[in-house]
Order: C-alpha cells, then structure tokens, then sequence
C-alpha cells in the first residue's frame, strides 16, 4: 500500500498535536470500553494515521464509536492524547464529507466561524428589527424553512460518508435490509446509548449530556413546528407548551453551564482540550436557552404584545437563523447523525464480508 | 592471602597426623531433596581417616563456615572434604576458611554432589544417596595424600602494555599511571583516538567526538608514566603473566619491543562493511552506512541537507544491518557465520542521529525501519520518544520479512510488511538511505593465535565470567578494555577500560605475582630423560628437556604450565604429576569407588 507521508500533519490541523509521539503500545485500544474485536480503535486509526493510509482513513467507522471517555488518554505512557485524537478525526471526516469545503476552512481557521458568526448574527438580527411588518408570521415562515435547510445539509453529508465508508472500498452500493440493523440505527440516534457504555463514573457528563440532548431536541420541536406563537397568544405558566419550552430551556442552560465549567476548568480528559468550535457551539447553545426562556418569561409577565419581548423574539430567532445556517452544518452538532450512520454501516460490512448484503 | 601463616601451617600440617573433617552440604534442598545426607553423614563418619563427618542446610554461609572452623580448632581436623556443589563455585570459600583457620589451603578436597549426584540422579534417590557416598570417600582418599602446596610467585615487569589507542586505551592507560604504574600505548593508526575521532556530537553530553579525543590526548601526553606508540604494526607477542614482550615494527620500519606485566586489549571494533548490493549499498550512490552519514553530516552546514549535488528531501534508517542477521535470510561472514548478535549501541545512535537531521535540516521527512528499537541506556529512550515526537515515522519488521529497497532515477522506494499496521506491505519513498551498521571485532587474529586468547561465539574476545570477573581473560595477565569485547557506546567503553586498569593494578601492586601451584612436578630420579614429554605440551617454553646434575631431566618453567596434564599422560615411569593432582590420588580414589 502506497503511503501519504503529508496525511498526519493534515489531521493535525484538526488537533491532536501530540499524536506523533505514539509508540504503538496499544495501551489504549485495551482500556477502551467501546473498542470491538471487529471495531478496533484507537491504535490501529493512530498507526493509518501516521504511517498516511489516506484510504483506511477516509473509510474509518471507528471515530463514531467514539464517545471520548478520555480513560485512553489517562494510560497513554507517553501522553499522545490519544482521546483528542480520535475527536481530531471526526473533525477530520466532517470536513471531509462536507462537499461545500467550509468545515475545512472553520476547523482549520480556528476563530473563524466564530467571527463570521457573531458578523451573520450582527446581519440577520438587523435585517429582522428593520422588518415593519407581522415579525410572528414571518417567523414562522423563518422556522417552518429550517428543516428543509438541515435536510438538505443532512443528505449531502450522508451520501458523501456512504460514498467514503462504503461505496469506495466496498466497491459498490450496498446495504442492510436486516429490520434487526434498521431498529438499532434509530435506536441508537435517539439515545446515543454506546455512551453509557463508555461512562463508569464521569455521571456529571452524562447528566449534562442528557439535558443538553433532550433540552435541545425539545427546542428543535418547537422551532422547527412553530409551536411556541409569543407574539399572537398568551401562554399560562403552566400549560403544554410551555412546560415543553420550560424544561428545554432549563435543561441547555443547566447541562450547557456544567459542560462549559468543565471546559474551563479542565475537569475531565473529554475537556482538557478545547478546539473554538468547541466553545461556538457551547456558548451558542447557552444563548439558544437564554433568550427562549426570555422570550416565554416575558410572554407570560407582560403578554404578547410587550415592546421588549419584541425585541428578545427577534434575537431568539435571530440566535436560531445562526445557529441553523452556520453551526449545525458546519460543525460538532452533526455528529449525532454521524454516530447511528456507522453503527448501520458497520452491519453493511460485515453483511458484505458474509455475502448477505443487498447489493446494486 | 598471607603468604608467611601459609608457609608456617604447611610445615605444621605436614608432620601431622591427617585427621579428615567431612561436610554434607543441603545446598537448601538442590542436594537434600534427592540425596539422604544424614546418611552420607553417617557413612563417612565412619571411614577410615575421618574424625568428623557433619551435614548442614549451607555449608557456604557463615554459620557452615564456623562448623569447620571450629572443628579444626576443638578436633584438630587438619584436611578437609565438602561435598556439595561445584568446585568453581565455593572451593575458594572453604580454602579460605583452612587458610584463615591456620590450615594449608590446599588440603582442602571439594565433591561435587549436586551437579554430579542430586541433579542428575532425581529420580533413583537410593543410587544418588550411594554415588555421593563414594564420591566423598574417594574425596577422602584424595585430601589424605595431598601436600600442602604454595603459590608459585613470578617477579613481574611494573608496566601495562595497552595494545590500542582509541578512547578506551587512552582511559586505561591514564588509569593505570593514575596507580603509579607505567604503561604504553601501542596503535596501529597514525594517531590516538580511534572510532572517537570519526564521530560527531557524542550522546548524552553532546561533546563532539574529536573534542573528546583532544581532551584524553592531552592527558595521555602531558603523563609522564605514559608512552605512545603510534603507527605501531605488532608482529609478535609472547610471554607470560608478569613478563609479556610485545615486539612492533615502527612506521619507519625499526623493531622495537616492550616489556610489560600486563596487557590491556583496546583493540575495539570494524564498522560492518555491508556487502554489494545490501539494500542497494555499493550499487547506488545514495545508499549510505551511518557512519558515512555522520561524517557527512559534520561537515554539511545546516538547513538544507545536500548529497551528490541533490536535494536530500527524505531519509529512511534501515536498523540492524550486520547486526541480529538470521541464517537463511543474510549472507554469512568469511568464516560462515551470520552476526546473530546485536550490536547494541545502533538504535540509540540512530535515533540520536535522527533527532540531529531534525534539529539541522528541519525540512527532511525521516523514517525509521527497526526490528527492535533496543535504546537501553540511561535516558537513551527519551532519544527515542523525541525523535518519534518530531515526526519521525518508525515501521518495524520481524525477523524473517526483511524490508526490500528498489531504487530508480527519482529515488528509492522501501517496502516495509510492518508489524505496527497489523502485518500490511507499506511502501513509500525516500531520496536518502542510511543504513545503520553494526559492530565487528577488530581484525587481532594474529594476537589472539599468538597469546592463545579466547573469543566468543560472536569472534569478540570472551571475558572470564561476565558478571564475576567482567574485564579478565582466562589468561592471566590479559585484560579487555572497550569494544574489543562485545559491541559498546563510549561511555561503557571508558568505564571498562577504567576497570580493566584497576584489575592490572591489582595484579602488579606487588613486584611478584601469587600464581595457582597446580603446575606439572618432575621427579627427577624417575625421569629416564626419554624426551616424550615436551612433545605433547602445548604451552611454548612450559616444559623443555634439560641437563641438571649431569643427567637429561624434563624441566618445568611453572610460571608457563597450566597444568594440563598432558605430560604425565605420556610419562612412562610416572615421574611427571601434576601437584594437587597427583596419580597417587587418583589411584586411590578409583579404588575407593571400585570397592565392594
């Protein structure tokens, strides 16, 4: 196999800046709880690393096994961080199966997307405060066009890793028709659950990781069907939706304040390592939960038509237009999607090594 | 030892009634398991000539030493027999105990049960019980017809002879005039300093090599005790502990010749040359050894690495050629054998040479094909954790797939099966071959056939025990300095030179030197003067045929005979033995074994 000598130092851009001082000891593929005898991580993807298997890489399922407990890069004898290696890697594949280029250019460019952030949201919100007419209808129009923006993004992206995962070095389309394998993806996707596999004793994460999971997919609901109306109804304290927008709300800021803590003070392996996008979407995160709360708080005290619930309406929106256009795409948020795809492609190729697979 | 409390005990011991203590050693359960050694106890208390017969757990420790000293003292036991392990490894013990208890140490016999009885008998207890028996009485037979013998004394030359000037003579010889002793150099290169002046920085101070050599130069210059020869061409040595002669052509073609009392060999080692077409080498100009690299480096300046007039963007280390190579798989030596040793000092010098390529030409991408990565110094490992650090990319191969090297006109391509990427083929390019050579013994054949010295499976010269007696040849007088021995950095080298000096300087603190008396006696009224004898001796001068009293005798010179025995073998009138181990003695052992 012909080597890529430059491929190291091309994942290096993504972090793991100390990976080259692995020896091969394969300490961390044996404390890690997640690695399978047919899913071996995290040596064998830090020697095609090195050495510049360009296609093994590429190809690689093994990063969304992944959770980042950070237990090998504790026992690393020589401290390669091989946890921020493996996190380096999805980096790397995002950008790689990002067709538009611009996951590259954020990753690498480190503070870049956070400018170019904090500039659209500059933009958007002015462009929403300038807007005289009916700011509810058009929200909802606003909202009503975020999902079919992720869907798109969404779809690019998983065709491209299906293409580099398993159309390349398959040697063709493939699948799993296994109802068994169908059900595990989606299991999977809702509840990431190999992470509770990974997590013995770090509950603090879990903990965060949850509420932020479900606060924000809660939020995701109800922006994405326009449930929450603040500008057209008043909404009880206690009432459906605003139990919905109450506990999602809580739950970013309390999960997103203890997972940020961590990255300041370094807690855990999982934090000692922060790349900007880290912090963009830690910090975005917070912002998304503050100004929904905001916006029902105010709703509920003064009623909707309040000049200020107004104007934090239109930052809400203004956060989630942000959020939507920039950050899910191009950055970490995607790879929830990413996780269940490989647990799926991982059946498509043992499938294909028994000869079962459904083949076109 | 005290030689005069020796002299006095053997007049004392002589006129004495022989009275036999007998010790049964356990050696903790080696001998007691199989060997019922209360019952040799018994047996043995009960022959003929012994006083006393006891068994015990060690007899080699204090509390076992104590026993036979105290017998000697409150019984008057004057021989000695232990049976317990081998002779080479407690019999000095107990004759110190004789000798410290006022007794001839040469009246002590030591049986061998263990390796000749327990050991090798588990499984028939009764028999292993039954040859100890008779293995000590005929030890008891033995001790009672021994004389109380004495060191033979040689008056020695108070002047080393070190044969070698690199780094390693350099250090020995200002050791052994720091002890007050003369000593000469003798090179054969044009000046001192050796494989020390080829290098460049030296790990782990970072000294440049030449500036090394320049420092120990001066010292050996400025000593007055020293003398160097250099461009020396040894033609002939010979001699004996105490009076080597060592006789050289000098570069302007004059004889001379050098008496000393001792020898240091320094003769240190040969860059493995590898064989035309070893991974290219001979065959393309951008194959090089790592010597040649280092050199080369020395004088390139830094930024830009250039060689024949190319970029050099990329550099691959080949490990271990000349060195762990594998029948079947390399090509033998002269002598038919393949370098199956490792030459130690090559990881480290590699990945030391490879974090300089990193520190001086930033730009080269280097890597690293090993089969082991064996750094085994003190902080040699961080070399290597270093060097991985910088990015140098290390494939490793076993044994048996060796990497294989094409080269065309853009360059050489390695194919690596490399163990790390779960035994997958890897292929890659490199402008730049180095590969890492490893060590070979000097060419000293001529000393060594001359001097009958000893040389290890791996043609270096083979110290006595390498842990016990670590610098000391089997011939006495003869002591090894450096990488004359086996493959060593100079660090190790200068520390065992140093060492070799103090052992020389042991051996001639006195002006005479105490040699074993187990040396061929002649009895000059049996000897017929037949002249069969000096044919069989295989020690030059050790026995020759002379006149004494009018009569033609053999003679022995003992400072030369090592006791061999050769002569009495062939002695028709049995006027030869060798003391201690007299044909009497063994007479009467076979009879005591024979005996119903």
């Amino acid at each position: 196999m012909k080597l890529n000598p430059e491929l190291i130092d091309e994942i290096k851009k993504y972090g793991a800046f100390d990976i080259s001082a692995c020896f091969n000891c394969g300490n961390c593929t044996a404390v890690c709880p997640l690695s399978k005898e047919d899913a071996s991580f995290p040596r064998k993807l830090i020697r095609a690393g090195h050495v510049g298997m360009e296609e093994k890489i590429g190809s690689a399922l093994e990063p969304w096994h992944c959770y980042y407990c950070g237990e090998c890069s504790a026992t690393c004898p020589r401290e390669a961080q091989p946890g921020e290696y493996m996190m380096a890697l999805r980096r790397y594949l995002i950008a790689r199966y990002d067709i538009t280029g611009l996951s590259k250019l954020f990753y690498k460019a480190g503070w870049l997307q956070t400018w170019l952030t904090a500039g659209l949201f500059a933009a958007v919100l002015w462009l929403y405060r300038s807007y005289t007419g009916d700011f509810g209808a058009l929200a909802a129009k606003i909202e009503m066009a975020f999902p079919v923006y992720v869907t798109i993004a969404l779809g690019g992206y998983i065709l491209n890793m299906y293409r580099h995962a398993i159309v390349k070095p398959l040697g063709g389309i493939k699948a799993s028709l296994k109802p068994a394998h169908i059900v595990e993806t989606f299991v999977h996707g809702f509840t990431q659950k190999n992470f509770i596999g990974c997590e013995e004793t770090d509950w603090t994460r879990w903990i965060a990781h949850l509420l932020v999971m479900s606060g924000y997919t809660l939020t995701l609901v109800i922006s994405n069907l326009h449930l929450l109306e603040p500008l057209n109804k008043r909404y009880p304290v206690i009432g459906p939706v605003s139990l919905l927008v109450w506990y999602a709300g809580f739950a970013i800021l309390v999960g997103g304040g203890l997972m940020t803590l961590r990255r300041v003070f370094k807690s855990a392996e999982s934090s000692k390592f922060s790349h900007p996008s880290d912090w963009l979407f830690v910090i975005m995160m917070f912002l998304i939960g503050v100004s929904t709360l905001a916006t029902l708080g105010l709703n509920v005290l003064r009623g909707p038509a309040d000049p200020l619930l107004a104007q934090v309406y239109r930052v809400n929106i203004a956060i989630e237009t942000v959020w939507i256009l920039l950050v899910v795409p191009f950055t970490k948020w995607i790879h929830i999607f990413f996780r269940p795809l490989a647990v799926y492609f991982q059946h498509v190729r043992k499938e294909v090594e028994a000869g079962t697979a459904f083949s076109l | 030892m005290d030689e005069k409390i020796t002299e006095q005990a053997a007049k004392e011991n002589y006129r004495q009634e022989p009275k036999v203590g007998v010790y049964v050693c356990h050696c903790g359960g080696n001998i007691s398991d199989v060997i019922d050694v209360k019952k040799v106890a018994e047996a043995l208390s009960k022959y003929p000539g012994v006083v006393v017969a006891r068994e015990y757990a060690f007899m080699c420790s204090s509390n076992g030493q104590d026993l036979i000293t105290e017998d000697i003292k409150k019984l008057g036991v004057n021989r000695t027999v232990v049976a317990a392990c081998s002779p080479s490894l407690h019999e000095l013990t107990f004759r110190g105990v004789l000798q410290r208890a006022g007794v001839n140490p040469y009246l002590h016999e030591h049986v061998n049960i263990r390796e000749q009885a327990s050991w090798v008998h588990k499984l028939d207890k009764a028999g292993a019980t039954a040859k100890a028996i008779k293995l000590a009485q005929a030890g008891v037979e033995k001790v009672l017809r021994k004389d109380a013998l004495n060191a033979i004394r040689v008056a020695a030359e108070q002047r080393v002879a070190v044969i070698g000037g690199g780094a390693a003579g350099m250090r020995a010889a200002l050791s052994a005039a720091g002890k007050g002793l003369e000593a000469v150099i003798i090179e054969k290169g044009p000046r001192l300093g050796g494989k020390l002046l080829e290098l460049g920085k030296l790990y782990p101070s970072g000294e440049d090599g030449a500036e090394v050599v320049k420092k120990l130069e001066n010292l050996v210059l400025a000593e007055k005790k020293i003398s160097v020869h250099v461009g020396a061409e040894i033609d002939f040595v010979s001699g004996f502990v105490g009076n080597f002669k060592i006789n050289f052509k000098k570069p302007d073609g004059r004889s001379e010749q050098v008496k000393a009392g001792a020898i240091v060999m320094a003769t240190g080692y040969e860059h493995y040359k590898p064989h035309k077409g070893e991974f290219g080498y001979g065959e393309d100009a951008n194959v090089l050894t790592l010597p040649e690299f280092v050199s080369l480096m020395k004088k390139l300046p830094g930024g830009r690495l250039e060689y024949g007039g190319r970029e050099i963007k990329s550099l691959a280390l080949i490990h271990c050629v000349g060195s762990r190579q594998v029948e079947g798989v390399h090509k033998p030596q002269a002598d038919g054998k393949v370098n199956d040793y490792c030459s130690r000092v090559c990881c480290t010098a590699a990945v030391h040479t490879a974090n300089q390529i990193k520190e001086k030409f930033p730009g080269v991408r280097l890597y690293d094909v090993y089969r082991d990565i064996r750094t085994y110094g003190m902080k040699h490992e961080e070399y290597y954790e270093k060097a991985s650090k910088d990015g140098v990319l290390f494939f490793r191969h076993t044994e048996t797939d060796q990497p294989a090297v094409t080269s065309d006109r853009t360059g050489h391509t390695i194919k690596v099966k490399d163990v790390l990427t779960w035994g997958e083929e890897l292929e890659f390019k490199a402008d730049l071959i180095v590969l890492v050579t490893g060590m070979m013994p000097s060419d000293i054949s001529l000393i060594k056939s001359q001097l009958k010295l000893p040389s290890s499976a791996d043609r270096f010269l083979q110290e006595v025990h390498l842990k016990l007696r670590p610098v000391e040849l089997a011939n006495a007088g003869l002591f090894i300095a450096g990488a004359a021995q086996y493959p060593m950095d100079s660090t190790e080298a200068m520390a065992s030179a140093g060492t070799a000096a103090a052992k020389a300087g042991i051996l001639l603190a006195e002006p005479d030197i105490p040699l074993e008396p187990f040396v061929a006696v002649v009895d000059e009224a049996k000897c017929t003067g037949c002249g069969l004898c000096p044919a069989e001796c295989s020690y030059d001068g050790a026995l020759m045929m002379a006149e004494k009293n009018g009569k033609k005798v053999a003679v022995v010179n003992p400072a030369l005979c090592k006791g061999c025995g050769a002569c009495a073998a062939v002695c028709p009138t049995r006027a030869i033995n060798v003391a201690g181990w007299t044909l009497d003695q063994f007479d009467a052992m076979v009879e005591a074994i024979a005996k119903e």
